[in-house]
């Protein structure tokens, strides 16, 4: 079937079988390679993507649910030069990435977050993040990476 | 060759006329967090009716003391909605407790009572709420009270061709506490081992006015435990009130269940659980759940 929608900001439009997942549409149709594959049952996040704003398993989302919709996958967040954003730097910075494989869901993870609750406390990214697996780090420095970002957007918020 | 084809609704209307399309066996797609799977492992229909997409479906209504869910509500959409907060909020706990954020964005209560999982984590809520589940076939509405839709582990009584539409519960009276209990192996993306809904509300003289107490994961139905929330009613509520219809809810279970290889853990949890969410109840402890401090009415 074809299906049409918005991805990472640019209008897609493709010819795909009705019963694959989003995660194979995006990874074997369009190779974006971005999105893993981790469980592929919906409990560990590794192919988290935001549709419509809200952070999602792909795994467990069928392709054709993404038609007429908007899909944010790791390759659409980015800074304004093309590369990291502060999120992502701050990933970096704080030691959150170790094998990496966890990072583009917990990216989105801390960015879904974001977006709703500017202001979150570590609670709060506890639980944002809980749907995501990391077998690493033990989340502190994930955490710490999200928690630092709030605290620098809000201050570029206020000198802006 | 495709395991079954795709096709999106747009309107009640529609996703009844195309369940009830002859030839093709069609399943409605709700949040898709178990069919999605399922539809993976076998063939389980010709074509799935994705019903996500349908705004009403969405819509959660207050009208006077009546509260209306859309199926297609999504556990985020339960959680954040204000109706639901101040009218429900043992709803609101235990969408909180359901999966992972992924999850509660994408599984739906209708999703939740129609798959009838013994674990499923809304289904003690509504029947704690007395909910009331509303289903549309193409011959007209029918009603079942949530705890009678559903009639042994993932079967209910949905016809086929009827689709879920609504949850709809009375706000309980002013002065009623309400909690949910669970217990998994770990906070987050947890298969319930057991859960537990009550609630409760005290006279003007303290005593026990109205309570309700319905286990969840510990029996086939999931059923308000009427016999000892009847031996409350009427009491001074007390620490030892509350063990002594903690144990006799654990007799009950074991009653209707037997006494099975998870009986020996089932037994003391269920026991302390219930103890714990009746002292909440009653007023007769400060340890509310954390996720929902302060929500309790």
């Amino acid at each position: 079937m074809k299906l049409e929608f918005q991805l990472d900001g640019s209008n897609v439009s493709i010819d795909a079988p009705a019963d694959i997942t989003l995660l194979k549409l995006l990874r074997d149709y369009l190779g974006m390679t971005g999105t893993k594959e981790g469980c592929g049952i919906g409990e560990c996040g590794a192919c988290s993507v935001i549709i419509d704003g809200r952070l999602i398993n792909s795994c467990l989302t069928l392709a054709a649910q993404a038609a007429g919709r908007k899909v944010i996958t790791i390759e659409g967040i980015r800074g304004p030069d093309g590369g990291p954003n502060d999120l992502q730097k701050n990933f970096i910075e704080y030691g959150a990435v170790q094998c990496g494989y966890c990072i583009p869901g917990m990216v989105l993870a801390g960015e879904a977050l974001l977006t709703r609750n500017p202001n979150p406390s570590r609670m709060e990214i506890r639980e944002a993040i809980s749907g995501n697996l990391c077998r690493c780090t033990g989340y502190q420095q994930i955490i710490d990476a999200i928690y630092a970002t709030a605290a620098s957007r809000k201050e570029l918020k206020i000198h802006a | 060759m495709e395991k079954f084809h795709y096709i999106r609704a747009t309107s009640v209307t529609e996703a009844i006329e195309l369940l009830n399309e002859p030839g093709i066996v069609s399943r409605p797609l709700a949040g898709g967090t178990d069919l999605v799977l399922l539809a993976r492992l076998d063939k389980i229909c010709d074509r799935v009716v994705d019903i996500t997409q349908i705004p009403e479906l969405h819509q959660i209504m207050r009208n006077n003391d009546q509260i209306v869910i859309g199926a297609g509500a999504t556990f985020s959409e339960i959680i954040e909605s204000g109706i639901v907060q101040e009218t429900a909020p043992v709803l609101v706990q235990a969408c909180c407790q359901i999966g992972a954020p992924q999850i509660r964005n994408m599984g739906t209560i209708g999703g939740n009572v129609a798959n009838a999982a013994a674990c499923a984590d809304s289904i003690p809520a509504l029947v704690c709420l007395d909910a009331v589940a509303t289903v549309l076939t193409k011959n007209g509405e029918h009603r079942w009270p949530v705890a009678e839709l559903i009639v042994r582990p993932n079967r209910t009584q949905i016809p086929k061709g009827g689709l879920l539409v609504s949850l709809s519960y009375i706000a309980p009276q002013p002065g009623s506490r309400s909690t949910f209990l669970k217990l998994g192996r770990r906070n987050a993306l947890a298969i319930s081992r057991l859960t537990i809904a009550a609630l409760g509300r005290l006279d003007s003289a303290g005593m026990i006015a109205e309570t309700r107490i319905v286990p969840g994961s510990a029996t086939p139905q999931i059923v308000r435990f009427t016999r000892v929330e009847a031996g409350l009613v009427g009491q001074l509520p007390t620490e030892s009130l509350c063990r002594e219809a903690s144990l006799q809810t654990v007799a009950e279970m074991t009653g209707i269940t037997g006494r099975r290889w998870s009986s020996e853990f089932k037994e003391p949890a269920l026991q302390a659980m219930v103890n714990r969410a009746l002292l909440q109840v009653f007023g007769l402890s400060q340890r509310l759940s954390q996720n929902t401090e302060g929500l309790a009415i």
